[in-house]
């Protein structure tokens, strides 16, 4: 019997308004890497990432969603497939921090119910071009209750820690059982289902 | 006959033109008339030429006591006049009519732009629509629904892709069988047919007849 790549797969989505950093976001965690030039992301992308949390291997299959209104359908049909729903929005952007009972609204309308949902105010590398203080997005997370990070894609701040959090809070509530014939569902819509593995007995 | 007539007619006129420079005198303008002289033949209006009537008129009064030749060239002049009377009224006429028409014309080219403007505006454009350059290279052309059908094939080629590569990564590191093992495993499990054995490695066909390998053999070729 061949060893398993992964005991788990968690699937998570990016949401929040256009030009907020999802993508880069996400392009720090899978790649560790930055890049400062702005390319809008059309409809929907995704990245794999394994991470190991309680001894598990946890394939992290992360949907990155375009922030722009015109991509809404296509975006919105992602959400139910989700696990975990993280929602960005700019420090450096007041719009975006007001746009978030928009986006919550959104994740009530379209998620699983019980979906993991965090809040990030992305950019806190630039402090000098601030708008939102800390406390408003620690308060309206405190209203949610979800929880809330700072991050900075550029600097590299709390992008790991985030990411890790939010698939701990989903582990935490899967069933502990052996996980069998689980894919990747790229279909939109898709709950989570297998990733066929054509190795096993 | 005719001189008759105008004789009859030149000493109205005469009085006319006399209780016309009376007024005029009466006003202090008495140089005003003959300004008429210095105008433009295209801006002359009747009136002009009653001040030019009346210039002449005043100065054929000062001669009138000559005699006959005079008062025969006195109504040709006011012939003359007549006839400049009826000129620069009928232009002055045809310039107004055609001012009319163009002005008219004007009004109704504005008219038809505008309505086919709004017309064409709404047909193509009503609140919440857009219009398309078609000239555009950059246009949009596809809808929403392609652009997700796309982007579907795009994700599930990405996911299959990372799969393989995966995959691969555990061939190449040895956690996995290599492939040609386990194909003997599988075939080794299967039942085996007549017809697979037939389809199978030709290790299975070495322990056969020669005659049956050569049909097998020729059997195995027909079917490709």
């Amino acid at each position: 019997m061949a060893k398993k790549t992964y005991d788990l797969l968690f699937k998570l989505l990016l949401i929040g308004d256009s030009g907020v950093g999802k993508t880069c976001v996400l392009f720090r965690f899978s790649d560790d890497a930055f890049n400062t030039t702005f390319i809008s992301t059309i409809g929907i992308d995704f990245k794999i990432k394994t991470v190991e949390l309680q001894g598990k291997k946890i394939k992290l299959q992360i949907w990155d969603t375009a922030g722009q209104e015109r991509f809404h359908t296509i975006t919105t049909s992602y959400y139910r497939g989700a696990m975990g729903i993280m929602l960005v929005y700019d420090i450096t952007n007041a719009k975006s921090f007001e746009n978030i009972s928009k986006w919550l609204r959104n994740i009530d309308e379209h998620a699983n119910e019980d979906v993991e949902r965090m809040l990030l105010g992305n950019k806190c590398d630039m402090e000098d071009k601030r708008v939102v203080p800390k406390a408003k997005g620690e308060q309206i997370a405190r209203e949610h209750g979800i929880r809330f990070f700072e991050t900075s894609a550029k600097a590299n701040i709390n992008i790991e820690k985030a990411f890790l959090t939010l698939a701990e809070d989903i582990l935490r509530k899967t069933p502990v059982k052996e996980p069998n014939s689980e894919n990747v569902d790229i279909s939109s819509g898709g709950g989570v289902t297998g990733w066929k593995s054509k190795c096993c007995s | 006959m005719y001189s008759c007539v105008k004789v009859s007619q030149f000493p109205r006129e005469k009085e006319n033109l006399t209780s016309l420079s009376r007024s005029v005198m009466e006003f202090g303008e008495e140089s005003s008339p003959a300004l008429a002289f210095d105008k433009d033949a295209f801006e002359l209006t009747v009136e002009d030429v009653y001040d030019i009537s009346y210039v002449i008129g005043r100065d054929l009064l000062k001669i009138s006591s000559a005699g006959e030749e005079v008062s025969d060239l006195q109504f040709r002049i006011v012939r003359v006049l007549e006839m400049f009377e009826t000129l620069v009224n009928k232009y002055n006429l045809s310039l107004e009519e055609l001012k009319m028409e163009r002005d008219n014309l004007k009004s109704e080219l504005h008219r038809i732009i505008q309505d086919g403007s709004s017309a064409q505006g709404a047909q193509t454009v009503g609140p919440n629509q857009l219009v398309v350059d078609l000239t555009d290279p950059n246009r949009p052309r596809f809808t929403m629904q392609e652009l997700k059908e796309v982007l579907q094939e795009r994700n599930h080629l990405k996911a299959q892709l990372l799969l393989a590569q995966e995959e691969l990564q555990l061939y190449k590191s040895g956690i996995l069988p290599q492939a040609e093992p386990a194909l003997v495993e599988v075939d080794l499990d299967a039942p085996e047919p007549a017809d697979t054995a037939t389809e199978s490695s030709p290790a299975a066909t070495d322990d056969a007849k020669a005659e049956k390998t050569t049909i097998r053999k020729l059997f195995s070729f027909s079917r490709k």
